[in-house]
C-alpha cells in the first residue's frame, strides 16, 4: 500500500540557488524605502511557486504552500479575526523562534477570510491538491493572552467556532485538506482535557474536507482521551521528539490515518531513508488497521533552506522504500 | 542611605551604518579583517563614550564585533559548523551553529575586546558571553548522543573564558541563558551547566533570561547560581512582580525597563513607575536598571533616547527616595 507524504506548515523562504527572488531581501530593501509593496507580493508568489515545484518535483503527495507570508505560525490568522489584537514579541515554546503574542480584547467573532486568497494562488500554482494550513484553535488561545473572557471555556469555543469558520471558507474554495497545528496539545495537562474538546469540536463538524490534527515535539497523551473520537482523518503525531508517541499508537480509533513524524524538522542530521522506511514498518507490524502518511515532526522551516530540502528528498525516498517493501 | 538602582544594558547595541556596510562588504572579501577590526574598534569607543555620557554605572563594550550571540562563540571553538540562514521571527534570520565533532575552546574569544574597552574608561565593563545550556539549546546537534553531553563540554569551554576575563580583571561576568525559560523540565540542566561555566570564577556573576513563560520556571528560576538574574519586565508588563508577590525575589535583579523591540521611546514617567512597582517588592540595593534585552535591534539613535530616558527616571527615582548609587 502507498505511503502518501505530506509536510506541516512553513518552509524556509529563502532560495537556495543565488539572484532568485527573495522575500527576505526585498523586505529588507523596503525597509530602505527602495522596494514596494508589488515587489514584495512578486517575491512571495515566485517564493511560494518554488516551494510548491521542490515538493512536486520531489514526489510529495499532498503538498502545502509554505506561509511564506505569515511571520510566525499564528499572528497571520489572528491579525484577521476580531477579538484579537498583536501584542509583543514572545518566545515560540523552546524552538527559538519568535511570534507576536495575540491578546484576547474583545469577543473573538471570524468575519471574513483571512487565508483564502493565499491559498487560491498557491493552489494555482500546484498540479495536485495543496493542504491548507490552521493554527489549531487551542494552541492559537494558549499561545494568545486573554484579557477579555472569564471562562477559558468559552474563550476555547469562540476561538475554535472562528478557526471552523476559516476553515468552512478554505473548502468553499476548494481546498480539499486542511490541518491544524496543535504544538499545545503535547503540554495539555489531563485536567485541560473539557477545553481541548470545547476547542476543537468544532474544527471537524460537517466538514467535506478531510483534516489533519497534528500535534508536533510532544505526546499529547494526558488529552489524548479527549482528541481520539474527534473526527479528524489524519492524526500527526511526532516520533523523534516524543517517542512515547509510539504508546498512543493501540489507542487509535480503526480506520484512521495516522501521520508518521519520523523526519527531524529541527535537526540538521539527515536521516537514513531505509532507518525511516524500519519506523513505517514498525507502525504497520502494531496495527494493521490503520492508515500511514510520512511527514516531517513540524514545520520545516525550523531548518536551513538546503537541509530542509534534502530532508524532503529523504521523506519522499523513505515512503518510496516502505511503500514497496511494506504491500 | 540605601544604596541601589544602578543602571546598566544587557550586552548589544546597535551597529551604526557604516559598520554593518564595513560587515557586509567583509564577507564579500572587498575589505581586510584588519580594516574591519579597526572600524569596530572605532565604533567601540563611540558606544563606550555614549554610555558615559548617558551616565550609565556599569558600562558593556556592545558587542558590535559579533554577529549571533550564539554563532559568534560558535565559529571561534572546535566542534561546530555554521549553518545557512535559519529564520527566527518575520525577517530575521540567524546562522545557527551545528555541533558535528566534540566542541572545544582553542582560544579566548572575548578577552582581547574585553581589555580594549576597559581601557576606554574607569567604569567597569562586564564580561559578557552566552551560557552552555542556550549554545546547547540553540545549535543543531549532530555528534552528541544527548543534550546534557553537549551542554556540559560546553560548560568547560565557558568556564576557561570566564575565568581568563575575571584574571584580566573583570568585575561581572554575564552569562546570558535565554533558553532556559522555555523548556522547565531540563533547568536543572541549566543550573548544572550554568553552574559549572562560573565555578570559581571570582567577579559578580549575571544570568539573562528573557521573553519565556515564567509560570513554569519560577522560583525555581533562583537555583541558578549566579549573584544576579537579569529579567525583562517592560515587554511582559511587570507582570513578574505578581509572581514576586508570592515567592520572594531572593538575588539581585536585572530590572528591564525598555521594549527593545519597540520604537516607541518610553515615558520617563512610565519608567519611574515600573520601578517603584519593583520597589514594592524589591530593595533598591537588589536592583540594577536596565533594557529588557539587547539593543542591537534598534537604531543607535533610539538606543540612546531610550537610555537616556532610563538614566533620567532612575535619578529622579534615587533623589525622591533618598538612594544613592
Amino acid at each position: 500500500m502507498k505511503i502518501e507524504t505530506t509536510l506541516s506548515g512553513s518552509f524556509p523562504k529563502l532560495p537556495l540557488e543565488p539572484g532568485a527572488p527573495n522575500v527576505r531581501v526585498i523586505r529588507n530593501r523596503m525597509d530602505q524605502g527602495k522596494a514596494t509593496e508589488k515587489d514584495l507580493a512578486d517575491a512571495t508568489r515566485e517564493t511560494t511557486r518554488r516551494i510548491v515545484a521542490l515538493q512536486e518535483s520531489a514526489g510529495v503527495d499532498i503538498p502545502v504552500g509554505g506561509q511564506v507570508a505569515w511571520d510566525d505560525a499564528q499572528t497571520y490568522l489572528a491579525r484577521g479575526v476580531p477579538g484579537f489584537t498583536i501584542a509583543g514579541l514572545i518566545r515560540y515554546l523552546d524552538t527559538n523562534t519568535y511570534y507576536r503574542q495575540p491578546e484576547i480584547t474583545g469577543p473573538v467573532s471570524w468575519t471574513r477570510p483571512v487565508t483564502v486568497e493565499d491559498f487560491k494562488t498557491a493552489q494555482s500554482m500546484a498540479h495536485r491538491p495543496l493542504k491548507a494550513v490552521l493554527p489549531g484553535p487551542y494552541s492559537l488561545y494558549r499561545f494568545s493572552r486573554d484579557r477579555h473572557y472569564k471562562d477559558p471555556k468559552e474563550a476555547l469555543h469562540a476561538v475554535g467556532e472562528a478557526v471552523s469558520r476559516e476553515a468552512k471558507a478554505l473548502e468553499d474554495q476548494g481546498a480539499t485538506w486542511i490541518h491544524f497545528e496543535e504544538p499545545w496539545l503535547g503540554r495539555a495537562r489531563a485536567e485541560d482535557a473539557p477545553l481541548v474538546k470545547a476547542a476543537l469540536e468544532p474544527l471537524f463538524r460537517g466538514r467535506k474536507a478531510k483534516t489533519v490534527l497534528h500535534v508536533p515535539f510532544r505526546s499529547p497523551r494526558p488529552v489524548f482521551g479527549a482528541i481520539r473520537d474527534l473526527g479528524w482523518n489524519v492524526l500527526g503525531l511526532d516520533f523523534v521528539e516524543a517517542p512515547e508517541s509510539w504508546d498512543l499508537l493501540p489507542e487509535v480509533p480503526a480506520g484512521r490515518t495516522v501521520g508518521l513524524g519520523l523526519v527531524d524538522a529541527r535537526n540538521t542530521k539527515l536521516e537514513d531513508p531505509a532507518r525511516i522506511a524500519e519506523g513505517v514498518r514498525k507502525a504497520r507490524s502494531m496495527r494493521s488497521d490503520l492508515s500511514w502518511q510520512l511527514c516531517p515532526t513540524a514545520s520545516l522551516e525550523y531548518l536551513p533552506v538546503d537541509r530542509a530540502a534534502m530532508k524532503v528528498a529523504r521523506l519522499t525516498e523513505a515512503a518510496r522504500l516502505a511503500s514497496s517493501n511494506g504491500g | 542611605m540605601p544604596r541601589g538602582l544602578w543602571t546598566t544594558t544587557v550586552g548589544s547595541f546597535p551597529k551604526p551604518p557604516h559598520l554593518e556596510k564595513a560587515r557586509n562588504q567583509f564577507a564579500r572579501g572587498e575589505i581586510s579583517a584588519d580594516d574591519l577590526k579597526k572600524l569596530e574598534r572605532d565604533a567601540t569607543i563611540e558606544v563606550i563614550r555614549s554610555q558615559e555620557e548617558i551616565g550609565l554605572d556599569i558600562l558593556v563594550d556592545g558587542e558590535l564585533y559579533r554577529g549571533d550571540m550564539t554563532t559568534y562563540f560558535a565559529e571561534l571553538m572546535d566542534g561546530f559548523e555554521i549553518s545557512n540562514p535559519v529564520r527566527s521571527y518575520g525577517n530575521r534570520y540567524y546562522r545557527k551553529p551545528v555541533a558535528t565533532g566534540r566542541v572545544r575552546r582553542t582560544k579566548p574569544w572575548t578577552v582581547e575586546w574585553w581589555k580594549f574597552a576597559q581601557s576606554q574608561t574607569k567604569k567597569p565593563i562586564k564580561g559578557m558571553l552566552t551560557g552552555p545550556y542556550t549554545m546547547m539549546d540553540w545549535s543543531f546537534n549532530e555528534h552528541y548522543s544527548s543534550r546534557e553531553a553537549l551542554a556540559m563540554d560546553l560548560a568547560e569551554a565557558i568556564r576557561e573564558e570566564a575565568m581568563e576575563l575575571a584574571e584580566a580583571g573583570a568585575q561581572f561576568i554575564q552569562v546570558d541563558e535565554p533558553a532556559v525559560s522555555v523548556r522547565p523540565e531540563e533547568l536543572k540542566l541549566a543550573v548544572r551547566a550554568l553552574g559549572r561555566a562560573v565555578e570559581g570564577v571570582k567577579a559578580k556573576t549575571i544570568t539573562h533570561i528573557c521573553y519565556g513563560d515564567f509560570d513554569l520556571i519560577y522560583p525555581a528560576l533562583l537555583d541558578l547560581p549566579v549573584d544576579m538574574i537579569d529579567l525583562e519586565m517592560a515587554n511582559s508588563r511587570y507582570d513578574l512582580l505578581d509572581r514576586f508577590k508570592q515567592h520572594r525575589f531572593t538575588k539581585e535583579i536585572g530590572y528591564g525597563v525598555l521594549d527593545v523591540h519597540s520604537h516607541r521611546i518610553e515615558t520617563k514617567e512610565e519608567i519611574k513607575q515600573g520601578i517603584l512597582r519593583g520597589l514594592e517588592h524589591l530593595k533598591p540595593e537588589q536592583m540594577y536598571i536596565d533594557p529588557d534585552c539587547g539593543l542591537k535591534t534598534r537604531t543607535v539613535e533610539e538606543a540612546r533616547e531610550k537610555l537616556a530616558v532610563m538614566v533620567a527616571a532612575v535619578r529622579e527615582v534615587r533623589e525622591e527616595r533618598g538612594i544613592t548609587a
